[in-house]
C-alpha cells in the first residue's frame, strides 16, 4: 500500500506538470473574466433618444427580485409582490430571499462575473453602491428616468445622493434606516437614569454605567459584526477613514481615542463588543431578557424590538455627539437597482417594478410595518409625517435629526477595508491586542488594499 | 459464569474489576455520545420560552410539534429535500457507473499504460474539490450550470476512492470466474453484471452506502454552485436558517433544531434499517 | 511474452488493423475512459488552471485579467498575505492533529471499551457510530445550541460542578477546541469501528501463544494488538488526514473562521479570498499553496510510515 501511494504521488505530480504546460498556451480562451459584458454597452448606446417606447414592456415576462429581508418581513414582501403582480398583466415578479447583505453581494458579484442567472432587480446595502457603480454592475438609471419622466425629486435629497455613484443615479432609495440606540425606558425611569438633551461621549458613558448597574448586566452592546454601527463614532470625531490621498487614518490620534473609549467601557465590564457566531441574536436576546440595558442597532428593527419586549417600553435615542459637537449619523438599509448585464426586455420590466417598489405607497407600508424610514419628502415634511409620528412617537429623535443622516463613504475598496477593520476591532477590544500597534498594523494592511483598488 | 467473548485486545482479562467497570463506563460514554442527538430532538419540541431558560429543562415540558410545521412552511424544506435527493442519486448513479466500469478496466483490462493510468486516478485523491473549486466554478458558470442539478452533480461524478475500493474488491475475486463468464459468451458488461456484481454484492452495497451518505452530507460545493433557493440542498439550507430564523433571537433555536432533525431523518432511518452494512462498510474498506 | 508469440504467428500482410486482440484492448481501455475524462476535466485541468490564475491579477469585482508574474506569490510569502497564510497553516495542522488524535487514540480507546460481543454492547456501538451519518450542518447546529454562552446546557452542566464556563465558540482560545468537539463527536465512532473489526481479524493463536509464555494483558496489547493493527492505523492516518485537512463545513457553520481568525482553516481562507473578497488571484495562489502542502505532508507521512508498519496482518 505504501508503495502504491508513493508512486501515485510521483505520477500525479508529473501528470500535473505535463498537463500544465499544455493548458497555459490556450490561456486566452478560458477565463470568464476576459469576456466582459459584450452586450452591456449595446443596451446603453441609444440613450440619447429619450424615447419612452424603448423602455416599454411589450411581452409577458417573469423577473426575479433578490432581497435581504429576513423571515420576519416575509408577509410584507409577499403582499407587496402579489399586489404588483395583480396590478398588471405582463410582468410576474418572483421574490427570492438570498441572505444578509453580504450574501447578496457574494451571489451578485459572482453571477455578474459570468453574466448569467442575474436577478432583474436586486437590493444592495448602502456601502456597495460605489462598488456596483464603478464596475458597471448596476445599470445607470438616468436614461430611464428621463425617458419615462419618473419624478425623483420627492425622494429626500440625502437618500437620493446615497443611491448615486459619480453623479449617476445607479439605484433608487428603497429601505432606509439609521444608527440608533435602543434602551429600556421602563428601567431608566425606574432607576432615575436621565438622558441629557444634548449628550456627548462622556454622558453616554455615565448612561451606560448607570444602566449596567440597573440591569445587573451590560449598560450597552456595541455590534462588532458590522462596522457600520461604530464607524459613525469615528467619523464624528473627525476621522476620515479614507483620506483624500487614498490612505487610511484609523491610526490617527482621534481614531485611537475612539477605539480606546469603546475598549475602556468593555474592559470595565459595562459593555461588550458583539462579535462572532450568533453575535446579533445573542445581543438582541440580552436586550429582550433585560440583561442589557441598551444596544446600538439599526432603526429598521424598531417594530421587532417593540414586539419582542412586551414587558417594558423600548426607547430610541440618537448617537451622542463627538467632542466637536458633531452628531451625524449614516444612512443604512438598502438601495435597489438593476444589474446591467440583463437583456433590455428584462431591464424594462425591472424598471417598472423598481418604480413601484420605491413608490410612496409601498414605502409607507414598510415604514408602518417595520422600522424603516419614510423616504419621501411628501411624507416627511407634511401632515402625513405627523400622523406617522403619532403612530411611532419613538421616531421623533430621527425626524429631529433627518438632515444629519449622511450618505456612506463610497469606495470600491470598502468591503475589503471593512472586513479588516472589524477583524482588528475585535482583536483590540476582545483579545486585548495593544491598540496603538494593532492600529498601525491595520492601517498598513488597509493602505495596501486601497492601493490595489486605486 | 463464563465471560463473553471479546475482540482482539485482552486488556484486563485477569482483572475482575474491569469486568464490572467496563459496562458501567460504556453506558456512561454512550449517554454522552447520544446526548447531542437527544438534545436536538428535545429542543425541537420545546417552546421558544423554554429554550432560553437559564436553567435548561432536560426534557420538553410541553410538546410543540408546530415547530416542524413552522419550519416546513416558512423555509423551503420540501424543495431542499427534493434537491438533495436528486443530487445524491445523481452522484450515486454516476459514481457507481463510471467507478464500476473503471474498476473492471483497471483490474482485468489489458491495455498499455494501465498501471500508470491507475496512479493518475489515485493521484486525484490528493486534489480535492476544495483546492480546485475556483476554475471548476468558472467552468460550470460558463456552461450555464449554476443553480442546476448538473452543476451540483458533474464535478462529483467520478470518485477515485470508489474506483480504488471496487478494484480491490474485483481483484480479490478468483480470475477463473471471469474466464468462465467469458467462455459462456458474456461480454464485459455481462461479466460485470452476472459475475462480478453478485460475487461482491456486500462490498458494492457498503461502498455505495458510503457514497450515498457523502453525497447527502455534501456542503462545500453545493454552497458555492447552488446559492439560489431553487437548487439549495438541505445542508446549506439548514445553515442558512441560522440567519433567517436565529438572526433575531436565540429563542428561535427550537425551530432550527426541528430543521436539523428533518435534515438527518432520512439517513438515520437508513442507518437503522441497514445498520449492519453501514457499520461494517467503513471497516471493510479499511481492510482492503 | 504470449503477446509477441501471437503476433508473430499472424501472417504479416493480411493482418487487419483491428485484430480481435487489439479490439479487446481498445474496449478494455474504453471502460476506464469515462472516469479518466471526468478526472481530467474536473481535477487535473483545474489544478493547472489554478497555477495560471495565481500569476494574474484576476479580481472578479472588476474583471481584470493581466499577467503580473509572481506578484501574488510575493504577497503570499513576503507581503501582508503571509501572516494569514501561516496562521491558517497553524490552525489547519492543529485541527488535523486534533481530529487524528480523536479518531485514532479515541477510536482505539472506544474499541477497547466497547469490545464485548453482547447484544447490549452491539446496540451501544450502533449509537456511538450513528453520528457519522448525521449531516455535519445538523451536528454543528446542535453544538451551537449546546455550547451557547448564555443558554447552552454545556455551561450549565459545568456550572453544576463548579466550573465557570466561557462562550466557547466566541473565545479565541477555545473556539478551535469547540469545533473539534463537534467533529470529534462525529468521527470517534468511525475510528472505533475500524479498529474493532481489525482486532477481530487478529488470529487468536497469537494471544494463546502469548498467554502460554506468561504475557500479561498489557504486554499482549502492546506486543501483539498494536503492531498487528499498524496497517489499519496507517489507513486511518492517511484517510483522516486527507479529510481533516480539507475541513470547511464545521468551521463555516460554527465560527465562520473567527474569532480573530483563530479557526480560519486553509480551505476557509481560500474560500474567503475567492467568494467574499473576489480576489481570485489571491485565492488561487493560496489554493496552489494548499495543494503543495497536501503533497508534501502526504509524501513525508508515507516516508515515515515506511519502516514502522507491520504488513504481516
Amino acid at each position: 500500500m505504501k508503495k502504491i501511494l508513493a508512486i501515485m504521488l510521483a505520477i500525479s505530480m508529473i501528470f500535473t506538470l505535463a498537463a500544465c504546460s499544455g493548458s497555459t498556451g490556450s490561456s486566452s480562451s478560458a477565463p470568464a473574466a476576459e469576456a466582459p459584458a459584450a452586450d452591456a454597452p449595446a443596451a446603453e448606446a441609444p440613450a440619447e433618444a429619450a424615447d419612452a417606447s424603448m423602455y416599454e414592456v411589450t411581452e409577458p415576462i417573469t423577473i426575479k427580485w433578490w432581497h435581504a429581508l429576513e423571515e420576519q418581513y416575509s408577509p410584507l414582501v409577499k403582499e407587496v409582490v402579489d399586489d404588483f403582480n395583480a396590478s398588471q398583466d405582463l410582468i410576474t415578479v418572483e421574490a427570492e430571499y438570498i441572505g444578509a447583505y453580504a450574501d447578496i453581494n457574494e451571489a451578485l458579484v459572482s453571477a455578474n462575473a459570468v453574466g448569467k442567472d442575474l436577478p432583474a432587480v436586486v437590493v444592495a446595502n448602502t456601502d456597495y453602491v460605489a462598488q456596483y457603480g464603478s464596475s458597471g454592475l448596476y445599470e445607470n438609471l438616468d436614461p430611464y428616468i428621463a425617458a419615462t419622466g419618473y419624478d425623483v425629486s420627492d425622494f429626500s435629497a440625502g437618500l437620493l445622493v446615497s443611491a448615486q455613484y459619480d453623479g449617476k443615479q445607479v439605484s433608487l432609495p428603497f429601505l432606509h434606516s439609521t444608527q440608533v440606540i435602543y434602551y429600556n425606558k421602563t428601567m431608566a425611569d425606574e432607576n432615575g437614569i436621565e438622558i441629557p438633551e444634548q449628550w456627548d461621549y462622556d454622558s453616554f458613558r455615565t448612561f451606560v454605567e448607570e444602566g449596567a448597574k440597573a440591569c445587573g448586566g451590560y449598560g450597552t452592546v456595541v455590534p462588532g459584526w458590522d462596522q457600520w454601527y461604530f464607524e459613525t463614532l469615528f467619523l464624528n470625531e473627525g476621522v476620515d477613514i479614507i483620506t483624500d490621498d487614498n490612505t487610511c487614518d484609523l491610526d490617527s490620534e482621534a481614531a485611537i481615542g475612539v477605539t480606546n473609549y469603546i475598549k475602556s467601557m468593555c474592559d470595565d465590564g459595562i459593555a461588550y463588543l458583539a462579535y462572532g457566531t450568533g453575535a446579533s441574536d445573542n445581543m438582541r436576546q440580552n436586550f429582550y431578557d433585560q440583561k442589557a440595558f441598551s444596544v446600538l442597532h439599526t432603526s429598521s428593527l424598531y417594530n421587532t424590538y417593540v414586539t419582542k419586549c412586551p414587558d417594558f417600553e423600548v426607547g430610541m435615542l440618537w448617537y451622542p455627539s463627538a467632542s466637536n459637537g458633531d452628531h451625524y449619523s449614516e444612512v443604512g438599509g438598502c438601495v435597489v437597482g438593476i444589474p446591467s448585464k440583463n437583456d433590455q426586455a428584462t431591464k424594462n420590466a425591472a424598471w417598472q417594478f423598481l418604480q413601484y417598489l420605491c413608490g410612496k405607497e409601498v414605502n409607507m407600508k414598510w415604514a408602518e410595518g417595520t422600522g424603516y424610514l419614510p423616504t419621501r419628502n411628501s411624507v416627511l415634511t407634511t401632515e402625513e409625517g405627523v400622523a406617522f409620528l403619532e403612530q411611532k412617537p419613538a421616531f421623533q429623535c430621527i425626524f429631529d435629526n433627518l438632515n444629519l443622516i449622511n450618505p456612506r463613504i463610497q469606495s470600491d475598496a470598502w468591503s475589503e477595508l471593512a472586513t479588516t477593520w472589524k477583524d482588528y476591532m475585535n482583536r483590540m477590544i476582545n483579545d486585548g491586542a495593544d491598540v496603538e500597534s494593532a492600529s498601525a498594523d491595520m492601517v498598513e494592511e488597509i493602505n495596501e488594499i486601497l492601493e490595489d483598488h486605486a | 459464569m463464563s465471560k463473553k467473548p471479546t475482540a482482539g485486545a485482552k486488556i484486563g482479562e485477569k482483572s475482575h474489576a474491569w469486568y464490572y467497570i467496563q459496562p458501567v463506563l460504556a453506558v456512561l460514554v454512550t449517554i454522552v455520545m447520544i446526548f447531542p442527538l437527544y438534545w436536538m430532538i428535545a429542543t425541537s419540541l420545546k417552546s421558544a420560552e423554554e429554550v432560553q431558560l437559564i436553567v435548561p429543562t432536560l426534557y420538553p415540558h410541553s410538546i410543540h410539534l408546530e415547530n416542524y410545521i413552522s419550519v416546513l412552511t416558512r423555509a423551503n424544506f420540501l424543495k431542499y429535500y427534493w434537491n438533495t435527493i436528486v443530487m445524491t442519486v445523481g452522484i450515486l448513479v454516476l459514481q457507481v457507473g463510471t467507478g464500476t466500469l473503471a474498476a473492471y478496466g483497471f483490474s482485468f483490462g489489458e491495455f498499455r499504460g494501465r498501471e500508470v493510468l491507475f496512479y493518475v486516478v489515485l493521484g486525484a485523491l490528493m486534489i480535492p474539490l476544495q483546492v480546485t473549486f475556483i476554475p471548476i466554478y468558472i467552468m460550470c458558470a460558463n456552461w450555464n450550470l449554476n443553480d442546476t442539478f448538473l452543476g451540483l452533480i458533474l464535478p462529483e461524478a467520478v470518485s477515485a476512492y470508489y474506483i480504488f475500493m471496487m478494484r480491490n474488491t474485483f481483484l480479490s475475486i478468483d480470475r477463473s470466474y471471469i474466464d468462465a463468464g467469458r467462455i459462456d459468451g458474456l461480454g464485459r458488461l455481462g461479466t460485470i453484471i452476472h459475475v462480478l456484481v453478485p460475487m461482491s454484492k456486500a462490498s458494492i452495497f457498503t461502498v455505495t452506502l458510503v457514497t450515498f451518505s457523502n453525497g447527502w452530507n455534501a456542503y462545500f460545493w453545493p454552497k458555492i454552485i447552488a446559492r439560489n433557493e431553487v437548487r439549495r440542498v438541505l445542508t446549506v439550507g439548514l445553515a442558512q436558517l441560522k440567519q433567517t430564523f436565529a438572526g433575531q433571537a436565540v429563542a428561535n433555536y427550537h425551530e432550527i433544531m426541528a430543521g436539523a432533525v428533518l435534515a438527518i431523518m432520512p439517513l438515520v432511518i437508513l442507518f437503522i434499517v441497514f445498520q449492519k452494512y453501514m457499520m461494517t462498510g467503513y471497516s471493510k474498506a479499511a481492510m482492503k | 511474452m504470449a503477446e509477441t508469440n501471437l503476433e508473430a504467428a499472424a501472417p504479416e500482410q493480411k493482418k487487419p488493423f483491428f485484430t480481435a486482440r487489439r479490439k479487446a484492448k481498445i474496449v478494455d481501455f474504453l471502460m476506464v475512459v469515462p472516469a479518466l475524462i471526468l478526472l481530467a476535466v474536473f481535477t487535473y485541468y483545474p489544478i493547472c488552471k489554478l497555477f495560471q490564475i495565481s500569476l494574474t491579477d484576476w479580481n472578479l469585482l472588476n474583471d481584470t485579467w493581466n499577467f503580473v508574474g509572481i506578484k501574488n506569490w510575493n504577497w503570499l510569502f513576503a507581503g501582508s498575505g503571509a501572516k494569514y497564510m501561516w496562521n491558517s497553516i497553524k490552525v489547519t495542522i492543529l485541527y488535523t492533529l486534533g481530529e487524528l488524535a480523536i479518531t485514532m487514540v479515541g477510536g482505539m480507546l472506544f474499541a477497547l471499551l466497547f469490545n464485548r460481543m453482547t447484544r447490549m454492547f452491539s446496540a451501544m456501538r450502533a449509537i456511538i457510530f450513528v453520528p457519522k451519518y448525521v449531516a455535519m450542518s445538523s451536528a454543528a447546529m446542535v453544538f451551537l445550541v449546546i455550547l451557547n454562552g448564555n443558554y447552552g446546557i454545556f455551561n450549565y452542566l459545568l456550572g453544576l460542578i463548579g466550573i465557570q464556563g466561557v462562550d466557547w465558540l466566541n473565545t479565541k482560545s477555545t473556539a478551535l477546541f469547540a469545533v473539534l468537539m463537534c467533529t470529534g463527536w462525529r468521527v470517534v465512532g468511525y475510528g472505533m469501528m475500524i479498529y474493532l473489526s481489525a482486532m477481530m481479524g487478529i488470529s487468536k493463536d497469537y494471544y494463546e501463544a502469548a498467554s502460554l509464555d506468561g504475557a500479561t494483558g498489557r504486554q499482549q496489547f502492546f506486543k501483539i494488538t498494536l503492531p498487528m493493527l499498524s496497517p489499519t492505523t496507517l489507513f486511518l492516518l492517511v484517510t483522516t488526514f486527507l479529510s481533516a485537512m480539507k475541513v470547511f463545513q464545521s468551521v463555516d457553520v460554527l465560527t465562520s473562521g473567527g474569532p480573530s481568525r483563530s479557526t480560519e482553516v486553509f480551505v476557509y481562507l481560500i474560500y474567503r479570498y475567492a467568494m467574499e473578497d473576489f480576489r481570485m488571484d489571491r485565492a488561487a495562489t493560496c489554493a496552489v499553496m494548499f495543494f503543495l502542502l497536501l503533497l508534501i505532508i502526504t509524501v513525508s507521512t508515507m516516508k515515515v510510515s515506511n519502516n514502522s508498519v507491520n504488513y504481516d496482518a
